[in-house]
């Protein structure tokens, strides 16, 4: 949870006034690069000291009792510059020890890590003989083997092409679905925090743009929108609305019609009917990540 | 009897925890197995191994000459415990310049620095570690050597007589080579600190080593100052305090240049190293 959280080197100022409360699941972290979603995590470890505000991870400060947090957390670099001649295997059990499962668990789990990410054959590789997507599993092993309690993926897909961010997607969604661990996902893709995040944090200009639900930022919920046959018939229509005095907003054949609960799709069909326009489409206005991120930062 | 095939694959784990004693643990003998090239390639042994037999080399000659010769010629040939440091120093300065390097500079290169501290280590407990470890490699050559040289004479018959004098030369070998140990590893780390490059730092190491004894050594030599210009030689100071640990006299002079004064510059060693290690990791952000 964080609060008003800020951070500043020298008089540049990363971060001013973050807010957000993370819960289980799958939540995305999004902002364009450069934006401090690095910096965030990195508070969130405990590796930098915040300049104001509060944050908690799992209930705690990480700056004051980081050991204790980081012990139940993975984390998952941004870059790929493992040391090359260290086999998978020997990694992902070396930083299993280190958080701190003693040394025939970590070579068990390691091996365990890697065959679910689907490294199973291509353990005993040095790392830098791996591809990227490769790479980014090992990360990921590395991250889960001591089985945290939260995770922290920098930039997971990065460098993968689109079937293997498909895969790496999938391999996230079911480290935290089958096996309960919640991930916070730093991204500046929105589509992939769109496809698998129960949840988003929008960071822009060092301060959140937007936080919550996917389904609160989408604005589920909340107005309606009817697609009719043509401009012509949307001009029709919005007369009838200003008429009657209700809240709407026309863009090309659509019209989004303001209200949050059941009696609005009663003005929009009694609006309908009236009009004698051909109705395309009428459901609950649904916006995307992009929307919302567009919307809030402008 | 019937066989049962056990499909563990991915699970959740609720036994201990070490901590951070045993991530520290886990991280000293990590290093220690990459600084001996083991779980590496080929060429990654080469130079630490080569290293090690090195200093043994001379240590084996002299067990041989002591076991060959009789012992009235033969300790004319035989060096003293603190006077067998001359013979592998080279290759105590080698070993100082390649380990520290390849240990601090490549994990701040990689994202290896990233992934150790968002490990129960922070940045204290992982220099600690990291600079055990350099000291444990170290005394391989600091007392090891010395150490089997003194065992090999025991069992010749010519070693200290006596289970205490056997104790008290043990135990000063011991404090000659971690003094020599701390203070190496202290340099090397100061220097692999300041730069990411390892072969930067290797270079620098060696620089800083002879640099400072042939500065100290042309001033002393050319000046009025005082000898203990001479304790800022770092390549001649933790030997000539071993030869005062084990009661012998080097080449610097009692009378000029006490051994209190040479305790105080090991110490200001130790200090300034840790000091300007400590301003380098502090503020460093960790970005990867």
């Amino acid at each position: 949870m964080a609060e008003g959280v800020a951070k500043r080197y020298g008089t540049f100022s990363a971060l001013s006034d973050v807010n957000f409360t993370i819960t289980s699941g799958i939540t995305g972290l999004l902002g364009a690069n450069g934006t401090g979603k690095t910096t965030l995590l990195g508070m969130m470890l405990g590796l930098h000291q915040i300049s104001g505000g509060s944050l908690m991870v799992l209930g705690v400060d990480p700056f004051t009792d980081g050991s204790k947090i980081r012990a139940r957390m993975g984390y998952a670099p941004e870059h790929h510059t493992l040391p090359g001649d260290v086999r998978a295997a020997d990694f992902v059990h070396h930083v299993a020890e280190l958080h701190g499962l003693p040394p025939r668990e970590a070579r068990t789990r390691a091996s365990d890590a890697l065959w679910l990410v689907g490294l199973g054959e291509e353990r005993f590789r040095p790392m830098g003989t791996m591809s990227t997507g490769q790479r980014q599993r090992v990360k990921l092993a590395q991250a889960i083997a001591h089985d945290p309690s939260l995770v922290l993926l920098d930039e997971p897909t990065d460098g993968l092409d689109p079937e293997q961010r498909d895969d790496m997607l999938h391999l996230i969604k079911t480290v935290s679905e089958s096996f309960n661990i919640s991930v916070i996902l730093s991204s500046h893709l929105l589509d992939e925090v769109e496809r698998i995040c129960d949840a988003a944090v929008i960071i822009g200009d060092g301060r959140t743009l937007a936080a919550g639900t996917l389904d609160d930022l989408r604005g589920t919920g909340a107005d309606v929108v009817v697609q009719v046959g043509s401009e012509a018939e949307a001009e029709t229509l919005a007369q009838i609305l200003s008429g009657r005095g209700v809240a709407h907003q026309i863009d090309g054949r659509t019209v989004i019609i303001r209200g949050d609960d059941e009696s609005v799709f009663d003005t929009a069909r009694d609006a309908c009917a009236s009009a004698a326009v051909s109705v395309h489409r009428l459901s609950r206005r649904r916006l995307s990540l992009e929307d919302v991120y567009l919307e809030r930062a402008s | 009897m019937t066989a049962e095939i056990y499909d563990r694959g991915y699970r959740r784990y609720d036994g201990p925890r070490t901590g951070v004693r045993g991530a520290m643990t886990t991280l000293i003998k990590h290093s220690i197995r990459r600084s001996l090239g083991l779980g590496r390639s080929a060429r990654f042994k080469v130079v630490p191994i080569l290293i090690i037999l090195a200093s043994f080399v001379p240590a084996v000659v002299f067990v041989g000459i002591a076991a060959l010769i009789p012992a009235a010629i033969g300790d004319e040939f035989l060096p003293t415990y603190a006077e067998y440091y001359g013979f592998i120093i080279t290759t105590l300065y080698l070993f100082a310049a390649f380990i520290a390097p390849d240990l601090l500079c490549n994990d701040r290169r990689s994202s290896m620095l990233g992934v150790y501290l968002a490990s129960p280590l922070d940045r204290r407990s992982y220099l600690a570690a990291k600079a055990i470890s350099v000291a444990i490699m170290l005394g391989i050559v600091t007392i090891g050597p010395p150490l089997f040289l003194m065992i090999a004479f025991v069992l010749e018959g010519s070693g200290p007589g006596g289970f205490l004098e056997t104790l008290e030369t043990g135990a000063k070998i011991i404090a000659a080579g971690l003094m020599m140990s701390a203070v190496y590893t202290a340099v090397s780390f100061a220097v692999s600190a300041t730069t990411d490059r390892s072969g930067t730092a290797t270079a620098g190491t060696l620089g800083a080593l002879v640099g400072s004894t042939a500065i100290a050594n042309i001033v002393v030599e050319n000046t009025d100052v005082s000898d203990n210009v001479l304790l800022f030689s770092l390549l001649e100071l933790p030997g000539e305090l071993a030869f005062r640990i084990h009661g012998e006299v080097g080449e610097w002079r009692p009378g000029a240049i006490s051994t209190s004064n040479m305790w105080l510059a090991v110490a200001g060693i130790l200090v300034v190293s840790s000091l300007w290690v400590w301003s380098r990791y502090g503020p460093l952000l960790v970005r990867r």
